[in-house]
């Protein structure tokens, strides 16, 4: 049954901020709203909470209309059996952690909470902490008690809004693995916002890029990574270069004249030109002169123009006949070093014919 | 009272909040969020809530309106005429409108001067006693403005303590003093304000953002450049904005004027209106046109004092407190001292120790010495069934009245800043619009209302209460809103996803945490209530007296001994009333949170 979101619409004064969006997120299923700021995640999450009225139009939740502007339906947030995670965790400050995770029972008319209380901070691992004061916890603990507190009621879906943002690095990885867990564990449907990549591939069965109140694409993580099918996703999910391929003589080829190797090969029109999308991360580079007689197929001749030392390894900017390239490396190349940039024929991927930008004059 | 001091201040620093409130509002604001979602109920409430504010606000402006452009007094035969409004021309008339400003702006620049110099001797100096101080200014910011002006005209007047002293003791016979001067109001005012200043500035002061004056520092700036150069400079818009609320709160000001003016006749605009009313033969038209003048003159005040406080960009609070470095006093130690010490021994001390001597001596008498002493006035108190009816008067006016007040004021507030319905704007308006109302010019709208509207209502406690809920609505507003603001909305929205409707959503999420302000608001208006003299002195009867009404009454029969007994033993009587209240009103769970001041913090998330 899931979540079900068609052609929703909502409005701010005279600004449409989503402009008619549509998924649907399965049963068990961990789907995450990714996007730059301002695109619109958090309005959607929170018109799927019920805390925003839509302007267009149906949402569905578990089979039953939740939100349907036209027919003037409208399900109030606390009919709507949700849990929800805020990203300041909006933990009530004058209630114990045992208060706040029982709180959803007992609006609910349940008399006796502790049973599932116990479980609830159990899973989280907080239940030690059952009597502690919200001001006495750490953000770490605060954002388990939401946490707790979201799936106490055994809600119809889980909904999170960039819970891990104010968490530091090492506990935030913690966390994700745990928030993973725990919603297989329920098998309810999950909607995550977050604006953070790592965050989007590593925890969702699926990921719906936004940009614009629109969605541009969505699809598993691995297939957005290593086969996005536009630029925008491309860019915004890990670090893109775009290479230009030009397609001759049954061939693409590289701006530096070089032939390209496709896993599985597109043949294009004779002098068509291409966008490729060629990942930093997958590339190796050599210096040029130890690399004499190698197959010359996806090899890139350049020249290293700067370098940037990251710790695990070294980023470097090399220039491909006038191309800017961006490649990770852990060798070490002085600049104006020559050199060559290599791959498989399966980290390349090329866009769509669309994607690529129409000149005026090929 | 150093518990209840954060309240004040926030009630104080009432309209620099509520200039800013609307826009600092943290979480989201939708203007198209679901209306109503704890069913009808809260809907109703929002309307009744609407009916009521503009019923209480509108009536009596109308009134005045009404009243200042008739021939005749309330309820009598007359026409429309606009004669009124030519007689504010009168030269007379004119000339108290300049009396009433020259007072004010010498006053308010007086008050805010040393207000301001208090504040920062307490809270930014090496100086020592400084939370006694506080809390000894903040008891003078409850000595009722009446209270304070019969101390100084018994020490001050031509037959008062100073003169008595000069002539009878010292036997200086050329040396005078007159309390019922233009420079007499001019201090006994500034003496009422330096509290209400001192609570206005100390929030600024206090919250101030320490890298402005680190940075100043490790420039080399020494402690008196950085305050002369960075920490002034940053104050100057909260400085301006209470030198015009201090300036409003002068011009309005009755019972100081009215005490020390009409027998000096010295007329203010305030007393000029009193006096047409109160004085055969009355002329009731032109005190309507007086009093909507005054209330144009605080309202353009007012509206003034609102857009400095929202332009004022200069001082970023972060609540970092705790890193603001002293500056020393070295040797200037003394003036601060002096400063300090000696404005609490004029406006609370000396006053006080004054009226406990009048109280229990025959007749008046300035050598303590030769003075013959008795209890009389506490014995006739305490025999007298006016005095007892006055009291209860008294707790009923501000024990329920102020419960009703703050009751309105956590709808209004509410509504203005969380549920935001449709003409919540129009809410908003009308229950801060008796702000810049003076209290005569309420009571004379009121007395003007009630002579038409068939509820029999004139002379008894409800048209007091309909008063003082109208005139201080505003206070409880900003009280509760400056902490429901602090709120954040994810708190609330948490518990409605969580399952709770929207009425459950406020009874156990947003009531307890708002809770502290409400205690404040009902704080502040019982205190109010109970000081209230302005927007009575023409309402009240002989069987609606109260505790301010009734030393009013014993004062202007010259009846100092009783005036001064009353005005002790109601004093303590409120302040233990207050005490036991607070006492009883702080259940345990919340005492931790209350004292905690992470738990504060986790509010503002
Ligand atoms: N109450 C509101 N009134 C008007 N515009 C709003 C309101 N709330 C949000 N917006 C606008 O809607 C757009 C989308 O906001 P939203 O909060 O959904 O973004 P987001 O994708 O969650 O961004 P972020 O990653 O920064 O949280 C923004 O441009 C924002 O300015
Ligand atoms: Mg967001």
């Amino acid at each position: 049954m899931g979540i079900s979101v068609t052609r929703l619409v909502k409005i701010y004064g005279s600004t449409t901020i989503v402009h008619g969006i549509s998924f649907s997120v399965a049963d068990g299923e961990f789907v995450t709203l990714l996007g730059p700021s301002g695109c619109g995640k958090t309005t959607t999450l929170r018109c799927i909470a019920g805390l925003e009225r839509t302007n267009g139009g149906v949402i569905e939740i578990d089979g039953k209309v939740v939100s349907d502007a036209e027919h003037d339906i409208f399900v109030a947030s606390h009919e709507r059996n949700l849990g929800m995670v805020f990203q300041s965790y909006a933990i009530w400050p004058h209630m114990s952690v045992a208060a706040n995770v029982a709180f959803p029972l007992e609006v609910r008319g349940i008399r006796d909470t502790r049973e599932a209380v116990a479980w609830a901070l159990d899973v989280v691992g907080l239940a030690a902490l059952a009597q502690r004061q919200p001001s006495e916890l750490s953000g770490g603990q605060q954002q388990r008690v939401a946490l707790a507190r979201a799936i106490v009621g055994r809600p119809k879906v889980l909904l999170f809004d960039e819970p891990l943002s104010n968490l530091d690095a090492r506990l935030r990885d913690r966390t994700r693995a745990e928030i993973s867990r725990i919603q297989k564990e329920l098998s309810i449907p999950a909607v995550y916002v977050t604006h953070d990549q790592a965050e989007a591939l590593s925890m969702s069965d699926r990921v719906i890029v936004m940009d614009l109140g629109r969605i541009i694409e969505e699809g598993k993580p691995r297939d957005l990574y290593r086969r996005p099918a536009s630029r925008f996703t491309a860019d915004f999910i890990g670090a893109a270069n775009f290479l230009s391929l030009v397609y001759r003589e049954q061939a693409w080829f590289a701006p530096d004249g070089s032939a390209v190797r496709l896993a599985n090969p597109e043949p294009g029109v004779a002098g068509e030109t291409r966008v490729a999308v060629l990942r930093s991360e997958i590339m190796e580079i050599r210096a040029r002169d130890k690399a004499i007689g190698q197959d010359n197929h996806n090899a890139l001749h350049g020249t290293v123009k700067g370098l940037q030392y990251m710790g695990p390894h070294i980023e470097y900017s090399i220039d491909i006949s006038g191309v800017p390239l961006n490649a990770l490396s852990n060798e070490e190349f002085e600049v104006g070093a020559a050199v060559l940039v290599t791959f498989r024929p399966q980290d390349i991927h090329l866009l769509p014919r669309s994607e690529t930008p129409q000149s005026p004059s090929p | 009272m150093s518990n209840h001091s954060a309240t004040t201040v926030s009630t104080a620093a009432a309209t620099d909040q509520a200039a800013s409130s609307p826009v600092n509002q943290p979480g989201r604001v939708s203007a198209s969020e679901p209306l109503f979602g704890g069913g009808g109920l809260l809907g109703t409430i929002y309307i009744l809530t609407f009916v009521l504010v503009a019923l209480l606000v509108v009536i009596p402006l109308v009134a005045l309106v009404y009243g200042s452009l008739r021939s005749a007094a309330p309820g009598m035969p007359g026409e429309w005429t606009l004669a009124n409004w030519a007689a504010l021309a009168s030269p007379g008339i004119v000339g108290t409108f300049a009396t009433t400003i020259g007072i004010g702006i010498a006053s308010s620049l007086i008050s805010a001067m040393i207000g301001t110099a208090l504040a920062i001797i307490v809270h930014r100096t090496d100086f020592r006693g400084g939370s006694t101080v506080t809390a000894l200014v903040s008891l003078s910011f409850f000595l009722p403005s009446f209270i304070l002006a019969m101390a100084w005209i018994i020490i001050g007047s031509p037959g008062g303590l100073i003169n008595g002293v000069l002539e009878d003791v010292l036997g200086l016979e050329g040396w005078k003093v007159d309390a019922y001067t233009v420079t007499g109001i001019i201090f006994v005012m500034a003496l009422h304000q330096i509290p209400f200043v001192f609570l206005i500035m100390c929030g600024p002061i206090i919250g101030m953002d320490a890298s402005y004056e680190e940075a100043a520092r490790a420039s080399g700036a020494s402690p008196y450049a950085v305050l002369r150069r960075i920490t002034l400079p940053l104050l100057s818009y909260s400085l301006t904005s209470s030198l015009v609320l201090s300036f409003i709160l002068s011009i309005e000001q009755f019972a100081i004027p009215a005490l020390m003016g009409i027998p000096g006749h010295v007329p203010v605009l305030a007393t000029q209106l009193y006096l047409l009313v109160r004085f055969p033969p009355p002329d009731y038209g032109l005190a309507a046109s007086i009093g909507l003048t005054l209330s144009a003159l605080t309202g353009v005040a007012l509206w003034l004092q609102r857009r400095i406080a929202r332009n004022n960009r200069l001082t970023v609070t972060t609540g970092k407190a705790g890193r603001l470095v002293s500056i020393p006093l070295g040797r200037w130690r003394w003036a601060a001292n002096a400063l300090c010490w000696g404005y609490l021994a004029l406006a609370l001390i000396f006053p006080i120790v004054i009226l406990a001597y009048v109280s229990v001596i025959k007749y008046f008498n300035a050598n303590p010495i030769e003075a013959a002493y008795t209890l009389r006035n506490y014995v006739f108190l305490y025999e007298s069934g006016a005095t007892l009816h006055s009291f209860w008067n008294t707790l009923i006016v501000s024990g329920l009245g102020a419960l009703t007040g703050v009751v309105l004021a956590s709808f209004i507030s509410y509504f203005t800043l969380r549920q935001r319905p449709p003409a919540y704007h129009a809410l908003d308006f009308t229950a801060n619009l008796p702000f810049g109302v003076p209290g005569v010019v309420l009571g004379l709208g009121l007395l003007w209302a009630y002579a038409y509207i068939p509820l029999p209502i004139y002379g008894t406690l409800v048209i007091l209460v309909i008063a003082f809920i109208t005139r201080f609505l505003s206070y409880a507003t900003e009280t509760i809103g400056g902490r429901l603001v602090q709120i954040d909305k994810s708190l609330e929205e948490a518990a409605w996803t969580a399952g709770a409707t929207r009425i459950q959503g406020i009874r156990r999420v947003l009531v307890p945490l708002a809770l502290p302000s409400l205690r404040g608001a009902y704080f502040l208006l019982f205190m109010a209530f109970f000081r209230e003299i302005a927007s009575a002195v023409l309402l009240y009867t002989a069987s609606s007296n109260v505790l301010s009404t009734s030393i009013w009454s014993f004062f202007e029969q010259a009846n100092w001994g009783l005036a001064s007994s009353l005005s002790l033993t109601s004093m303590v009587a409120v302040l233990a009333f207050m005490y036991l209240l607070m006492r009883l009103a702080r259940v345990r769970p919340m005492r931790r949170y209350m004292t905690d001041p992470n738990a504060d913090n986790a509010v503002k998330q």
